[in-house]
Order: structure tokens, then sequence, then C-alpha cells
């Protein structure tokens, strides 16, 4: 029993680390396709070693970063109304994520552009609502959480169908659920109503996201190589190495120090980059915007530029029922889910997925 | 020449990470002097070893980032040793031989 306990004591949460490389003009690339399958985004950064001014094309898709929308209060069978629908989720990219609620011990609900209205809720709201779902991969032996998919754009989902009117009624006679809500919407230039003129006015509030920018100083940098993804001895760090880094980057630590309150210092080989430019945006950021922002950064090296890699990292929202494309996310210690791109000069890229232990791999 | 670009290649690790990081908070009550940086990081040191021994204070941990208007701070440690410092850290109650205290804290992290 006490070897048990001991063994218990050095044992560590599990976590996974996925690491890719590819080419950004590959034809069969995937760098898009995962940062789509990731719908919900808290913060973005990105991070030019060896840049002091940001180009104009930069700066204006910072400055083109959509709006989003908090709406106090929803009821929750306002997603499942068909007008809503009809008018949003069919028509674009709807995004929708309870806000202020841990998914640990709240009922919360998420809508993806995909139309699955997905609901994780405790055991006694599930059997109140009566409506089927499946036990959470990770309530343990004695379920105390259920996972509820409602596809709202399939055809078994009409107005008349008898699954919808079992939806409705069970989301606003049976339980009623209210929450917060983060929205966003993107569709590709159809004209039609908005988010903020569909909900009422003291409701909903539309956000700008925050940025930030800062010029960081004399930075040590891993010298890195793309097409060695674990490093070489002597000559370039692994994706691994460059991972820890660049966290302590975002968080300001300073990678000089090395006594007694902390020994981390950048990891070698390393150059030291005069400036680099780390801007940071917050916000519910869509990864219609992601994409945008990627291509853009890749783009950057079609001038000859000084640095040979810059970095964007993704957070996901820690409370989020899922975490890529539907895979249920727990938060266990941390909830941690986010990746993180390395784009080189000649646009080889490095994508790390990270995720806690409540997760599925990543894609 | 150039080189040619990427073949692709994926990696998958697995609780691999070297180190494991947390985000802590100090709570002091009213008045008591707030800690510099190198005795907060002797505090996570007697942390350790009033729970864990002096092994449990040769434990390597990195205090990265400290604010001491706030008293939080971020923590590094080696893997095999982060359920031992989070516990340390939860059940240490005195600083200064005032009781005081609580730490909360939250994995930021993982890699």
């Amino acid at each position: 029993m006490s070897s048990l306990l001991l063994r218990r004591l050095h044992q560590t949460p599990r976590h996974l680390l996925v690491c890719e490389k590819s080419h950004a003009r590959h034809a069969h690339s995937r760098h898009a396709a995962h940062v789509r399958d990731h719908a919900y985004n808290c913060r973005v950064s990105f991070l030019i070693p060896e840049c002091g001014m940001l180009p104009e094309v930069l700066k204006s898709t910072i400055a083109d970063v959509g709006e989003y929308y908090v709406v106090r209060n929803l009821p929750l069978h306002e997603l499942v109304a068909h007008e809503f629908i009809d008018n949003f989720v069919k028509k674009g990219s709807c995004y929708a994520l309870t806000y202020n609620t841990r998914i640990d011990q709240d009922n919360t609900a998420a809508l993806l552009p995909s139309g699955k209205l997905i609901l994780s809720v405790d055991k006694d709201t599930y059997e109140e609502l009566g409506l089927q779902g499946r036990p959470s991969q990770y309530s343990g032996k004695k379920v105390m959480r259920y996972i509820i998919t409602i596809d709202l754009t399939d055809s078994s989902f009409h107005p008349d169908s008898k699954k919808n009117k079992r939806v409705l009624w069970a989301l606003k006679e049976k339980k009623p659920l209210k929450f917060d809500f983060l929205l966003a919407w993107y569709n590709t230039g159809a004209e039609g109503s908005t988010l903020m003129s569909y909900f009422p006015q003291n409701q909903i509030r539309s956000l700008k996201p925050k940025i930030t920018f800062s010029t960081l100083r004399d930075l040590q940098c891993p010298v890195l190589q793309s097409n060695e993804l674990q490093g070489k001895p002597e000559e370039s760090c692994s994706a691994e190495e460059l991972f820890e880094w660049l966290g302590a980057v975002l968080n300001q630590v300073n990678n000089k120090s090395s006594n007694f309150v902390s020994t981390y210092c950048c990891p070698q080989p390393s150059t030291t980059a005069e400036q680099a430019f780390l801007c940071t945006i917050t916000g519910f950021i869509i990864p219609e915007t992601i994409i945008q922002l990627l291509e853009k950064l890749c783009c950057y090296f079609d001038e000859p530029k000084l640095a040979h890699w810059l970095t964007l990292t993704v957070h996901g929202f820690a409370d989020s029922p899922v975490s890529w494309r539907e895979s249920e996310h727990g938060f266990h210690k941390g909830g941690e889910n986010l990746y993180n791109f390395v784009v080189f000069r000649n646009l080889d890229y490095w994508l790390q997925m990270a995720v806690g232990t409540n997760d599925d791999c990543p894609p | 020449m150039a080189p040619p670009p990427a073949a692709f290649e994926r990696r998958v690790l697995r609780s691999a990470a070297e180190h494991h990081y947390l985000r802590v908070r100090l709570e002091l009550p009213d008045g008591a002097a707030r800690p510099s940086a190198a005795l907060f990081k002797q505090l996570v040191v007697t942390a350790l070893r009033e729970l864990h021994g002096e092994v449990g204070a040769a434990l390597p941990v990195d205090v990265l980032t400290y604010e001491e208007k706030t008293m939080s701070a971020i923590l590094r440690v080696i893997s095999s040793g982060f359920v031992k410092l989070w516990s340390a850290l939860t059940l240490l109650g005195f600083y200064q031989n005032r009781r005081y205290i609580s730490i909360s804290s939250c994995i930021i992290w993982e890699q």
C-alpha cells in the first residue's frame, strides 16, 4: 500500500504534446485544418525576432480582427430556435461558448460552426432534461457528468420533427437553462441580419479583442533548423525546448538568471536578437481570423528578413467542453489546450499541439 | 541551392515533459511584510522540507517569475516532483512563525 502511494507521489498527470513539421505551401499540409478544428480560442500571440516595426499588412490584419459578442442570461433554447438556426447557423460559421462556467462543476454549452450544439451537464440536470446523451469520458466510475450533442443542421431536426419539439420542450419547460454566452459569427459576404440586431439590446454587448504590443530587447532566441524537429546536439534546439522557451517569453520570464531563485536559461545553441516584436490578442477569437493571421505571417518572409523564424501561439479556453473538433475536453488540473506554429523563412513550419489530462490526442 | 521543403513528420510525446509549471499566489494576513523573491523561494523550500524532509527540500524548483506586489509567482518543477510540490504548498500554514497563509495554485501549462 505504502509503495503504491509513494509511486503516486512521483507520477505526473498525463499530458500530450504533438509535434508536426511540414511545409505551408504543401498541397496536403493540414495546418489550416488544425486551426479550423480548434474552435474556441482566448489568446493569440505572435513573436517575430529581429523586428522593430510591424509591416503595414500585418497591422491592418490585426486591426481587422473581428468583434465578438457577450449575451447575458440567454436561455439556451434561443440557440435552438429555428429563426436563429436559419439566420446564423446555416448562413455561416456560428460560434457560441458559455462564459464564466466551469467545465468540472457547472453546466456548460458550446455551439460549433458545424451546427453541433454540445451540452456538458451534471447528472441531475441530465436526468431532468431527459435528452439522450452519453457519459463523460472523464467522470470516473460513478458517472456524474453527461455530454449531449444536438445537430442543429441535421435534416431530422426540422421545425415539425418530434426531435425538435422534444428538445425545445426540454430546454424551455422541463429544465430551462440560462447562460452568459460568448458569440461570434463569420459569414462570407452574404447580407442578412446581424447578431447585434437579433438579440435584445440590453442583453447583447459587442466587444473588440484586446490587443497589446511590446518590443523585447536583447532577447536570447534558440537556434532552430526546420528539418530537425528533434534538434541536433550543438547545432539546433528541439521542438520541446522551443516550446518551453516560448512559454517563458510569453510570461516575461527573465531568461538570463541562473541563481538561487531560478536556474532557467535559454536552451543552447542560441543567438541574441537585438529586438523582437510580441503581439498578444485576447478575446473570443475565431479560427477564420487565426488562419488569416497565419497566412499574413507567412507572407512576412516574402521580402528578405533578418529573422529565421517566427511563432504564433494560440491558447484555447480552459473550460470549453471540446478541444479539437468534438473531442471532449476536461479541466483536471489546468484545462490547457493550446497550439503553436513556428514558421520558418522557407515556409517550412512546425506545429505543436498540447493538451492536459482530460483530453483526447489532438488530431 | 535551397534545401527541399520539409517532409511531413509527426511525433507524439506522451507525458514526456521534463518540467511542470504552477502559477501560485501567496495570501498573507493584512499587514504582514511581503517577502522578496529570494524569501519566497526560501518559503517554497521550507514547505517542501516540512512535508517531504530533506529529499523534498532538494527538489529542483525554480521561481520563474515573482511579482512582489501581488505575491504571485510561476514555479517550475521537475515533473516527478510535481505532486510533492503541490502538496507541500497546500499544507504549508506558517510564515515567519506566524500563522497565515494559503497558497492557491493552478497549473498554467504542463507543456
